[in-house]
């Protein structure tokens, strides 16, 4: 008896020192152990330990920079989802796409999700900015930050614009005609940059991989290392708080 | 472990408030006598409830709403009208009513190092809207255009993006089967 009940002691102390460590520090039921979990956690260490309550009301920052960077994670998770399943050629797009919308599990919702959280990330972007804006907080010390965020907008909008080549459908070949022929415009680089952009004159093969690739590996790993240096940036600054 | 990670603590709030007052445009209400709160869990939960009711929404809006797919790129067929992305409308409709190289080029460059500039443009020191009528204006004429610009590109622009009323007189033009 004393010999199983010693075996079962020793089971549960191994698999508390397991859980113990994980989670260092229980249950945050006090401010101190609270704060000690923020301290050694890897995902929480991105907020400071403590704030002023004015800082986190909702009505301030209405979370539109925490949901435009939780948009951009849904897009991550969900568009390497899609990578299973897409190959960027003009003869397997298109009906790729199609297999995902009609044939693959759950491939038409996850779709979706990509979609509309791409135009939702652009609304969210745009009205973070217009938040900062209106409330004054690219005032020094945050000259430096704003500029950072306008690079992300710029980054959103070409994240998007180069996902919405990829199904190989009328809309999308189209849509990137009319937009790649604005570059046209430019003096002397202009013809030079939609080569470059397009890899030929017309939107084709060469095109959609150049897209492909910005899309999947370029402008996500910019837009990643842009928000690095934002959020960096953003605890450096201090949270710029009520007004 | 305890005290150690109490000190850091303390060393941190420290920091924090010495670096605060002398940065704070002087115009700004002091928050220096705020409530200090814990971020984690009093922030963290309110970011958690915040993605959870962005991430119900997608998945609502996801299972309802088709992404258009139409039919496959057909390099010979060009639709008409022809339009960019809803966020590049706003420079479609540009184009079509200023030269190129001014529509297309001189003013979205213009527009994004403005943009860059603003808060160095920007001298007023107050972050107070009441005190900031000029910028607040300016913004919201800014976003007035940009919007009507898109709206307009959108939904009243036909055949050879020339004027059209179809959508308000309940025929909205259709780009190969699915609204543009
Ligand atoms: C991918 C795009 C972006 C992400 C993920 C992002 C994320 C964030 C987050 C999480 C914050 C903390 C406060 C808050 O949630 O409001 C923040 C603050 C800030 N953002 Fe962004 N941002 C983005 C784009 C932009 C843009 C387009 C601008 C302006 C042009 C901008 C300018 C700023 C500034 C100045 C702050 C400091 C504001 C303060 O302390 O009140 N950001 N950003």
């Amino acid at each position: 008896m004393t010999v199983i009940r010693a075996a079962l002691d020793e089971m549960f102390a191994v698999i508390g020192q397991m859980v113990g460590s994980v989670f260092r520090h229980g249950l945050p039921l006090t401010d101190k152990i609270a704060a000690r979990t923020a301290l050694t956690n890897f995902f929480l260490h991105i907020h400071p330990v403590r704030v002023r309550r004015s800082w986190i009301r909702m009505s301030y920052t209405l979370c539109l920079g925490g949901l435009s960077f939780f948009l951009f994670i849904v897009l991550t998770v969900t568009g390497l989802f899609l990578m299973f399943y897409y190959v960027p050629s003009t003869s397997h797009a298109y009906q790729d796409m199609r297999d995902l919308q009609f044939v693959v599990t759950f491939g038409g919702v996850i779709r979706n999700m990509h979609r509309w959280a791409a135009h939702a990330m652009v609304i969210t972007v745009w009205l973070h900015m217009a938040r900062v804006f209106l409330t004054g907080s690219y005032k020094k010390p945050r000259e430096f930050n704003w500029g950072v965020g306008t690079l992300l907008l710029l980054i959103t909008l070409l994240l998007s614009f180069t996902g919405y080549l990829l199904p190989w459908d009328q809309l999308s070949i189209w849509a990137v005609t009319v937009g790649t022929n604005m570059a046209k415009y430019a003096p002397i680089a202009g013809p030079y940059t939609r080569y470059l952009l397009i890899g030929g004159r017309v939107v084709g093969d060469n095109a959609l991989l150049r897209f492909y690739v910005l899309h999947v590996v370029g402008l996500p790993l910019a837009a990643f290392l842009l928000m690095v240096v934002h959020f960096w940036r953003v605890r450096k600054d201090g949270f710029s708080g009520g007004l | 472990m305890a005290t150690e990670a109490r000190d850091r603590i303390a060393a941190r709030d420290r920091v924090e408030q010495r670096r605060r007052p002398a940065e704070v445009p002087s115009t700004v209400r002091d928050d220096s006598e705020d409530e200090m709160v814990v971020s984690f869990p009093e922030f963290v939960f309110k970011e958690f409830i915040a993605a959870v009711a962005m991430t119900a929404f997608l998945i609502l809006v996801s299972v309802w709403l088709q992404a258009p797919l139409l039919g496959q790129a057909n390099p010979g067929m060009t639709p008409n009208p022809s339009k960019a992305p809803w966020y590049f409308l706003g420079l479609q409709e540009l184009l079509s009513r200023f030269p190129p190289l001014m529509a297309g080029v001189a003013f979205p460059t213009f527009v994004i190092v403005l943009m860059i500039l603003v808060p160095f443009l920007d001298r007023n020191p107050s972050r107070r809207p009441s005190e900031r009528k000029v910028a607040i204006i300016l913004f919201a004429l800014y976003t007035a255009i940009v919007v009507a610009l898109v709206i307009i590109g959108t939904f009243f622009r036909g055949h050879e993006f020339v004027w059209d009323w179809g959508w308000v007189l309940g025929n909205p033009q259709t780009c190969g089967g699915s609204p543009c």
